[in-house]
């Protein structure tokens, strides 16, 4: 039934008072030095299993951190909060050292809940680029992110949805996966997304959700501030590579406008392969175009 | 005597009010309903979509799209109760501002806009009611957008209908207008046509009632392979839909 199959995002606050294994914050607060023009860490705070080594710089001043979860992945109950704050004018890249488990929720322990919350200041940019989201069998998953985008400041921020642990035949049998992202630009909501699949409850499969594809992949490209003929210029950019990468039968591409100061692009696959690479060509093409700067992929431990 | 087999008497105002709302719910209102196809051109298109999947795949748009606009409906339906005090036009703008942020795609952003708009025009031109003179002030005072499902339930309660008839009302209009575009891109006979909006009536109660333990905040709605039908319907050679 459509009601109780939606209560996830309902009961979020409630999930997060009940049972839980582990409450951690990780806070990372980016400043800028204005000599050297390069972005540094000002400061954390980290709890585990959250963890930020340190801050690369890269060779155009943005700094690059690795986001650690030392646990290995999502634990049932776990409740897990990431702020990051970008001050005026710094560039930083965030990503994972490889994808995020969600282990099978245990019994009596809540939902897995990952709140994020994020503020870039003006001028800022922020890339955001992590490996895809794995919920495991019986995984129940609620996050929550909030994106708060200053006069001026740029955005590209992707995730990637996969069915499961596809290698061992498991498709779709987590128990839920819920998401919601609101992006708002200078106090102006552009965009919100209340995402939830109970694959238990629905046909996932249904062609009103996601058909025969099994990942999906959301793709945030925004710089606050460009007017709407830019934008339709760079749908148009973007709408051409996409077609190039779109093959019905095994993956879709596709992108519009937001209410205002970006774009969104979504990606329907069979198969996790291409996923990642066309999200990256994107991004290249996107900050080519709207920065007129060349995307540096992070570098990664593996 | 069986419940099904009571005799329903209704007041001459409820008759009235039962009248009114069958009128504004009629998909064959002039308002540009017919002319848009919220992506579903392109998944036809693309043979995404067949006639054989079509019960199945409008139950789950009802199921999600369904859900978030009767959710909607609701919402704007009770500032019209309002009506006698000031009109709380902040909560009318952020509505519908929360469905524009909540559709990915520009066309059907704009689909769902174009429709609330000249809804809200429409009903103005039968009967005159604050609540909705307001409403549209406040939105082309903010640059705001109207979103159908909006402006349906904010006239509904203006008009003081009971609220789960509007919503089952808006509901059931919405699949009859997606199934007549169905029938302008598929092989879809008027029988099977009928069929299929028949036995989708109890999906349409399931959801209508379902929507009221929901707010806009937190009612999902996951649409991803419509999405990028609408995200893709500008690029189509040929368009029989505006949307």
């Amino acid at each position: 039934m459509a009601a109780t199959a939606r209560e996830a995002l309902q009961d979020i606050a409630s999930e997060i008072s009940a049972p839980s294994r582990a409450r951690a914050m990780l806070r990372l607060n980016f400043s800028r030095d204005s000599g050297s023009d390069r972005t540094f860490l000002a400061d954390s705070f980290q709890e585990a299993p959250l963890k930020v080594v340190r801050a690369f710089s890269m060779e155009d001043g943005t700094a690059l951190a690795h986001l650690h979860n030392v646990s290995g992945g999502l634990l049932g109950g776990d409740c897990l909060t990431m702020q990051v704050n970008l001050a005026s004018g710094t560039k930083v890249q965030l990503t994972t050292t490889g994808a995020t488990r969600i282990y099978r929720n245990r019994e009596g322990f809540s939902a897995t809940t990952q709140c994020n919350e994020v503020s870039v200041g003006e001028g800022a940019l922020l890339e955001y680029l992590p490996d895809a989201t794995i919920p495991f069998a019986g995984a129940r998953y609620l996050q929550r992110t909030s994106i708060e985008l200053a006069a001026g400041s740029g955005m590209f921020w992707w995730e990637i949805l996969a069915p499961g642990r596809e290698a061992r035949g498991e498709l779709f049998e987590y128990e839920e996966f819920a998401v919601r992202t609101r992006v708002s630009a200078i106090g102006r909501r552009i965009s919100a997304e209340n995402f939830c699949l109970r694959p238990k409850q629905e046909n996932v499969s249904s062609l009103a959700r996601l058909g025969h594809y099994r990942y999906a992949a959301t793709f945030y490209i925004c710089r606050v501030g460009l007017e709407a003929s830019a934008w339709r210029c760079a749908e148009d950019r973007i709408r051409e590579l996409t077609a190039g990468m779109t093959r019905r039968d095994e993956i879709l591409w596709g992108v519009s406008l937001l209410v205002a100061h970006g774009l969104v692009v979504r990606c329907l696959a069979c198969n996790g392969r291409e996923v990642l690479p066309g999200l990256q060509a994107i991004w290249r093409s996107a900050k080519r175009h709207l920065y007129d700067r060349e995307a540096i992929p992070p570098r990664k431990v593996n | 005597m069986k419940p099904e087999q009571e005799l329903v008497t209704l007041t001459p105002s409820e008759e009235l009010a039962h009248l009114r709302l069958l009128h504004l719910a009629d998909s064959a209102l002039p308002i540009g309903s017919l002319a848009h196809s919220f992506g579903l051109e392109t998944l036809v298109s693309a043979e995404l979509l067949r006639v054989s999947d079509l019960p199945e795949f409008l139950h789950g748009h009802l199921q999600e799209a369904g859900m978030l606009e009767a959710v909607a409906c609701r919402e704007a339906f009770h500032l019209a109760l309002a009506d006698g005090e000031a009109f709380p036009a902040a909560r009318w703008i952020e509505i519908n501002d929360c469905l524009s942020a909540l559709k990915p795609a520009r066309e059907s952003r704009a689909a769902s806009a174009t429709l609330g708009r000249n809804f809200l025009q429409a009903a103005m031109g039968l009967e005159d009611f604050r609540a909705l003179r307001n409403a549209r002030e406040a939105s082309l005072e903010a640059g705001g957008q109207i979103h159908q499902s909006a402006a349906f339930g904010l006239v509904s309660g203006a008009l003081a209908f009971d609220e789960t008839r509007a919503v089952l009302a808006y509901l059931h209009q919405m699949s009859a207008c997606l199934i007549s575009a169905c029938q302008r891109l598929m092989p879809l006979g008027q029988n099977e046509t009928t069929r299929i909006l028949w036995k989708l009536k109890p999906a349409i109660v399931e959801v209508a009632a379902g929507s009221a333990s929901f707010t806009l905040e937190t009612v999902s709605c996951t649409m991803p392979l419509l999405d990028w039908g609408a995200m893709e319907h500008p690029a189509l050679a040929t368009r029989l839909f505006i949307s």
